[in-house]
């Protein structure tokens, strides 16, 4: 399971980091952007009110949009465990920083919960300024870690502005498990409902468990896995680091529609 | 635990529709029209342009080829980098339009490309 996960991580890793390079030689005009689906999201507001694209958006924007959600509602977020560049960073930086310190290093329960709320006001903020401040522009870029680190600290006015928050995440992520996606990520925060209903989910089968309690301590977002008969947990990314370290065969098990 | 690969199957299949139906359907970025009356016979010509890549940039290139007499109408696609440019042939040809829209600009005191048509 890890294996596959981390080749499919690493294509796009790669895909992305390419796209920077030629971007930087000179021989594309293409960005990490062009193939973001949060734009998508916006890019649907000025399609419906001025019946066109503002901006560098398009019609693959919203494509790669409607296809998220649709992968959303199949296999939960999958997106961003197997494939955002930006997650599969923080999460490589994460275990780095596991090593480090013997553990993943959690906020307590109670500021962990209001943290996770944290990405629906960005959510809000960045929809709200685009679509009134922004004028419809992906102004959001400027303070976007995704499109900050994979265009190489370019193409923005305040450099060290940019340098901050990209290396800040990154920082973060080595101390605090997936940072920017748990508590920050305006496209997480899309993607919330729809993970909950999403068909593919984990299910315990309590027979098996021994109630060890290796898959909480494996689990990059913090989910309690050991307690839940199905894992419908919003912030559960099907990443499956829980079952890869699961010592019972079969006491974690990956449901379609229940079966 | 072979349900795994239902998802790098699921996110293949998704890239693959979202990239087969964005060419079906075409919104453009920018629209122009030029003059206020059309002309009697009006030509079009396509280009594929380097540094058309978002709508800025397109009224940019509105502005460059707006001084050409003769041009009647500009449909710019980014995702493509493509212009339409409609004009009247009697006035004006395709060569003419494409060395006004190359430039150069002055940009910062020093002379500057925005634009470039692919042969």
């Amino acid at each position: 399971m890890r294996v596959l996960r981390t080749i499919v991580q690493t294509l796009f890793l790669a895909g992305v980091v390419a796209v920077m390079i030629r971007g930087a030689m000179g021989l594309t005009t293409s960005t990490c952007g062009t193939y973001c689906p949060f734009a998508g999201l916006v890019a649907l507001y000025s399609l419906l009110r001025y019946k066109t694209y503002t901006c560098a958006m398009n019609e693959l924007h919203v494509a790669l949009f409607v296809s998220l959600v649709a992968l959303t509602l199949i296999t939960k977020k999958s997106f961003c465990s197997w494939v955002c560049p930006l997650g599969t960073v923080q999460e490589w930086i994460g275990k780095a920083g596991r090593k480090v310190f013997g553990r993943y290093v959690r906020p307590p329960i109670a500021v962990d919960r209001i943290l996770l709320n944290l990405k629906y006001v960005v959510l809000v903020l960045v929809l709200g300024l685009t679509w009134t401040v922004w004028q419809g522009h992906l102004g959001f870029r400027a303070y976007d870690p995704f499109y900050i680190i994979f265009t190489g600290f370019q193409g923005h006015e305040t450099l060290w502005f940019s340098i901050f928050i990209g290396i800040g995440v990154l920082v973060a992520a080595f101390f605090v498990p997936m940072v920017w996606c748990r508590y920050l990520c305006p496209l997480s925060a899309v993607m919330d409902p729809m993970s909950r209903a999403g068909f593919l989910r984990l299910r315990r089968n309590p027979g098996l468990c021994t109630d060890c309690g290796i898959c909480d301590e494996a689990c990059p977002h913090g989910i309690r896995v050991a307690t839940a008969d199905e894992v419908t947990a919003r912030n559960c990314t099907n990443c499956l680091e829980c079952a890869e370290v699961c010592p019972e065969k079969g006491a974690l098990e990956l449901t379609l529609f229940g079966k | 635990m072979k349900k795994v690969v239902i998802i790098p199957a699921a996110v293949l299949l998704l890239i693959l529709v979202a990239f087969a139906t964005t060419g079906a359907y075409r919104v453009p970025t920018l629209e122009i029209e030029f003059v206020k009356e059309r002309p009697a016979v009006v030509a079009s010509v396509e280009y594929t342009v380097d540094g058309l890549t978002c709508r800025g940039k397109s009224r940019g290139f509105a502005g460059m080829i707006s001084g050409v007499e003769g041009v009647v109408s500009l449909t710019t696609y980014v995702r493509t980098n493509t212009a339409i440019v409609e004009y009247d042939p009697a006035l004006t040809n395709p060569v003419e339009i494409e060395t006004a829209f190359e430039g150069p600009i002055i940009h910062e005191g020093e002379e500057d490309f925005l634009f470039k048509a692919k042969k």
